[in-house]
């Protein structure tokens, strides 16, 4: 404690001296861009940028995971890979001649709620670039050998994965037990045994039901005349139909009293890797700025509590941080890191015990202007190139909000006072002890010793599927 | 590379970003201001006001190139200690001071260089300079941070090495690939010498190499270049020069055969990996390297995608890149094969492409889709500030100096389908490689039957 003070004084002094003129320095606000909403309800975004001559587009479809068949996870994401191996007069082969002959780049991409399609071309292949991405969208080829071959390498990229990076690993499992069968959890690309099930019809029946004009989000931003990518983009997309199917709606997100605890096996790992959660807030919760600064002194920059904690001051890991991941309907919030397996019942039970000192009141005025300063010196960062500017109109327009999320920002972040973020951190971030527990590592070095933090369900690193079966 | 933190991202959203025509010119080439103070560091400025930020990148002359067996790694560990405390400030107070002024940091080390790293709001120049000239002037080394931030390494190690099977064969076939020059040296360090550096040797370290002589300072954003040569003039210069470290004189002697290494390891898809000697960053024939790998491996129309991915279905990527540093480094292929793949069908499928390569060359429509990506991708980079810092220092430092980013897209214009299958002959060739294969390791009682019949 003695020490955490000390941490707190030097941090005060240093505030006092010179931090005043960042905040003067924020002032980036959303450039105009235009709306069209197509009769078939295609919603088409523009912005002119032409500082380079280049284009760049973000086209979401909402959808994504949520709208997986129940048994066939992973659905979305292979028609998303598949969007891109032939469509219109293109065979695979083709198509991506075309593209990599102009430079362009077209990449397709799924997320819980949604798949994209997002790329740029340069300014002079516009024509090109229209006509490409009404292809992808309206006329994917979705041929069998294609989607035989890609089912076969995505299945094989798990199990790649999971000879890999086994912190990148520890969310899949985080939200597959935290969110069970609520369809947050579903790990977007599926499992090995999922994409198994999965066949040739099965995309093609997803594509008529979950991908249309009304599903889609087409959001531009370049080096372009806004009048007349209008009228192409909307003879492009004014004649495609609508999604077979409605949205299905979310169910209520599931509540987290107690502690439990999944360990997923690697008995060749000579480290462990854990992640801690919660269910918690939407997109839309009004509280964004407070949620942000609460978030980044826990766990959102490299001075926060819990990097302090596990890294600078014990040397236990190479870092530790924390994150929302906030969804039309709810969400979650997590902690992650990792250590040697000697030492993993060490470092969890300090991430814990951070999290308590957090409740206890470990937030002061320094910290609150230092978290301040800092998110909105670094926001600009993500608000500089046409491509970022797609992303954050067609984000924007998914969520239902407007332009004041980005512009006024910086004048709620000003507002957030000591009392607002000791609201979230009582109201929002979960108590050690309300929290889903993942540890992949070494089980028989661990296993016995986790289970003090709740009951302990435990599942092989290699096994086909990432929901331990109950 | 091995890098700082890996918090970095985390505010940071958006995508891959396209910038200008092919044959433009770069914008604001022009204002890029050069100098170089009396003490003998360089600094480039380049003015870009889109947002209202700053990237600063201060390139050392310094990497796991200038280590020796006893400390390998302390490259990259003297990275972690630039961040832990100097005379004037208490360790972890740079990261407080830059945090609360709006500025994130990080750093990165390779075999040539480290790299110091600050994103900020311009209100915060001036800290930034105090805080870069204080830890480059009056590093300190308190013990116990010192065996706190072993620790941080060695964990660092067992994520990117240790626990994963890329990095471990990838380790495996560096160290196989040179037998005299230090590029074998994983810049991670190996295990014994993480757990035995000396305070002794950081401060030897830092007095051979952390002199201003041996830095190049990168800033790009929103600065006027008057303000931060004078804040430079002010705070850098009057550091006194050292003298310069001795070079790394040995060169690695020419390759007379194809070596092989072998990692055992519970894997569930193999992996094999290709090292060719390549090229420094200085050698003429870098365009056309980049473009020859491109045709092999950049994009679904890339003929190793195509053939071993798509066509014969042996592996399920194919990635390649190339180090070109300070002296010639290594040009790797990387393939991941299915969990019942045959490692010496797809390596016997690689090298018929790459023999196909350089026996008939690429085609024109190869070369021309080559260099589109290239341009877009050299256009990408320069779309924040962040890639022109990169981009800047990595021309400056380590590809013969700055001017020579500004050539680029008339550097692959000039490049021909007879470069790109000489600079296949010249490189490719089978007794200039080493190859790694990971898989598991036969079972027990076959194991024993072999060894047992060697006895």
């Amino acid at each position: 404690m003695n020490a955490l003070r000390r941490f707190i004084v030097v941090t005060a002094s240093i505030c006092s001296l010179s931090v005043t003129s960042a905040f003067a320095a924020n002032a980036v606000k959303t450039p105009d861009f235009e709306t069209v909403k197509l009769p078939n309800g295609a919603t088409l975004l523009l912005m002119e940028r032409h500082d380079v001559p280049l284009i760049s587009f973000n086209a979401v479809i909402r959808g994504g995971a949520l709208t997986d068949p129940e048994n066939r996870l992973g659905t979305a994401n292979l028609l998303a890979g598949l969007l891109e191996k032939g469509a219109g007069s293109r065979d695979a082969n083709a198509f991506a001649e075309t593209v990599a002959s102009v430079g362009g780049s077209i990449e397709t991409g799924t997320a819980t709620e949604s798949i994209s399609v997002a790329g740029s071309f340069l300014a002079r292949d516009q024509k090109l670039m229209v006509e490409l991405l009404a292809d992808v969208l309206q006329r994917p080829r979705l041929e069998q050998a294609q989607f035989e071959a890609l089912r076969g390498r995505y299945i094989e990229f798990i199990r790649a994965a999971k000879d890999s990076d086994r912190s990148s690993l520890t969310p899949i499992y985080g939200a597959a037990t935290l969110f069970g069968s609520h369809p947050y959890g579903r790990p977007v690309g599926g499992s090995e045994a999922s994409l198994a099930a999965i066949t040739h019809s099965d995309v093609q029946k997803y594509y008529q039901d979950n991908v249309g004009a009304d599903r889609v989000i087409i959001a531009v931003a370049g080096d372009f005349k806004t009048s007349q990518l209008k009228s192409s983009l909307s003879r492009a997309f004014s004649g495609w139909r609508k999604a077979g199917q409605p949205m299905p709606s979310v169910p209520k997100q599931p509540d987290i009293t107690g502690r439990r605890v999944l360990l997923v096996d690697a008995p060749d790992a000579v480290q462990s890797y854990f992640w801690a959660g919660d269910v918690s807030v939407a997109r839309k919760d009004p509280r964004r700025a407070s949620l942000d600064i609460v978030n980044t002194l826990f766990g959102g920059r490299f001075t926060s509590m819990l990097n302090t904690e596990l890294r600078i001051r014990s040397g236990l890991s190479y870092g530790a941080s924390s994150r929302f991941d906030r969804m039309a309907e709810g969400g979650s919030w997590e902690f992650a890191s990792f250590t040697r397996t000697e030492k993993t019942i060490e470092a969890i039970d300090l991430a814990f015990a951070t999290l308590d000192k957090l409740h206890e009141g470990a937030i002061a005025d320094p910290q609150l202007e230092s978290a301040k300063s800092y998110v909105l010196g670094q926001y600009p960062l993500g608000l500089e190139t046409a491509s970022q500017w797609a992303y954050q109109l067609a984000t924007l327009e998914f969520y239902g909000l407007d332009r004041s999320y980005i512009d006024n920002y910086g004048d709620a972040l000003r507002a957030v006072t000591l009392a607002d973020a000791k609201r979230i951190v009582s109201e929002v971030i979960p108590p050690s002890q309300q929290s889903v527990l993942v540890v992949i590592g070494k089980a028989d070095a661990i296993r016995d010793d986790l289970r003090k933090y709740g009951p302990l369900t435990e599942v092989k690193l290699a096994d086909p599927e990432f929901q331990p079966k109950s | 590379m091995i890098t700082r933190s890996r918090l970095s991202r985390m505010m940071l959203w958006g995508l891959a970003l396209l910038a200008p025509a092919t044959f433009a010119q770069v914008p604001g080439a022009k204002e890029v201001r050069a100098t170089t103070l009396a003490n003998g560091m360089q600094i480039l400025v380049w003015p870009d006001r889109d947002i209202p930020n700053v990237a600063l990148y201060n390139w050392v002359r310094v990497g796991s190139r200038n280590e020796v067996p006893g400390i390998t790694g302390l490259a990259h560990f003297f990275e972690h200690m630039m961040f832990n405390g100097t005379s004037k400030r208490a360790p972890g107070e740079f990261d407080q001071v830059l945090e609360a002024n709006g500025a994130r940091n990080n750093a990165f080390t390779s075999d040539d260089v480290t790299v110091y790293q600050d994103w900020f709001p311009r209100s915060a120049l001036e800290t930034v300079f105090e805080l870069e000239a204080d830890r480059l002037r009056n590093l300190s080394f308190d013990p116990k941070v010192v065996e706190s931030e072993r620790n941080v390494v060695h964990s660092e190690r067992r994520l990117r090495v240790d626990d994963s099977h890329q990095g471990r064969l990838q380790e495996q076939v560096q160290a196989t690939a040179f037998v005299a020059h230090p590029y074998g040296i994983p810049t991670i360090g190996w295990p014994s010498d993480i757990l035995s550096w000396s305070i002794d040797d950081l401060k030897t370290f830092f007095a051979t190499y952390y002199a201003p002589n041996n830095c190049t300072l990168i800033l790009v954003g929103d600065v006027d270049p008057d303000q931060v040569i004078a804040l430079a003039k002010k705070y850098l210069e009057p550091i006194p020069s050292h003298e310069p470290p001795k070079l790394v004189k040995t060169v690695e002697p020419e390759q007379l055969g194809e070596r092989r290494v072998a990692v055992n390891a519970e894997a569930q898809t193999p992996l094999v990996q290709f090292a060719y000697h390549g090229i420094s960053g200085s050698d003429p024939r870098r365009p056309a390297l980049d473009l020859l790998t491109r045709v092999l491996t950049d994009g679904d129309a890339s003929r190793l995608h195509r053939s071993l991915v798509e066509e014969q279905k042996l592996t399920i990527s194919a990635d390649s890149y190339f180090t070109a540093g300070f002296d010639p480094g290594l040009i790797w292929f990387f393939l991941s094969l299915p969990a019942d793949g045959d490692a010496a069908k797809a390596e016997a499928a690689f090298t018929q492409q790459i023999e196909r390569v350089i026996k008939d060359g690429v085609t024109k429509e190869e070369l021309a889709r080559a260099r589109s990506q290239a341009l877009a991708d050299f256009w990408r980079g320069l779309a924040t500030i962040d890639g022109k810092a990169q981009a800047l220092g990595t021309f400056a430092v380590l590809q013969g100096g700055h001017e020579k980013l500004f050539d680029a897209p008339r550097a692959y214009e000039a490049v021909t389908q007879a470069d790109l299958q000489k600079v296949a002959a010249e490189l490719l060739r089978q007794t200039n490689r080493t190859v790694g294969v990971l898989s598991s390791p036969p079972p027990a009682d076959e194991l024993q039957t072999k060894t047992g019949g060697a006895e």
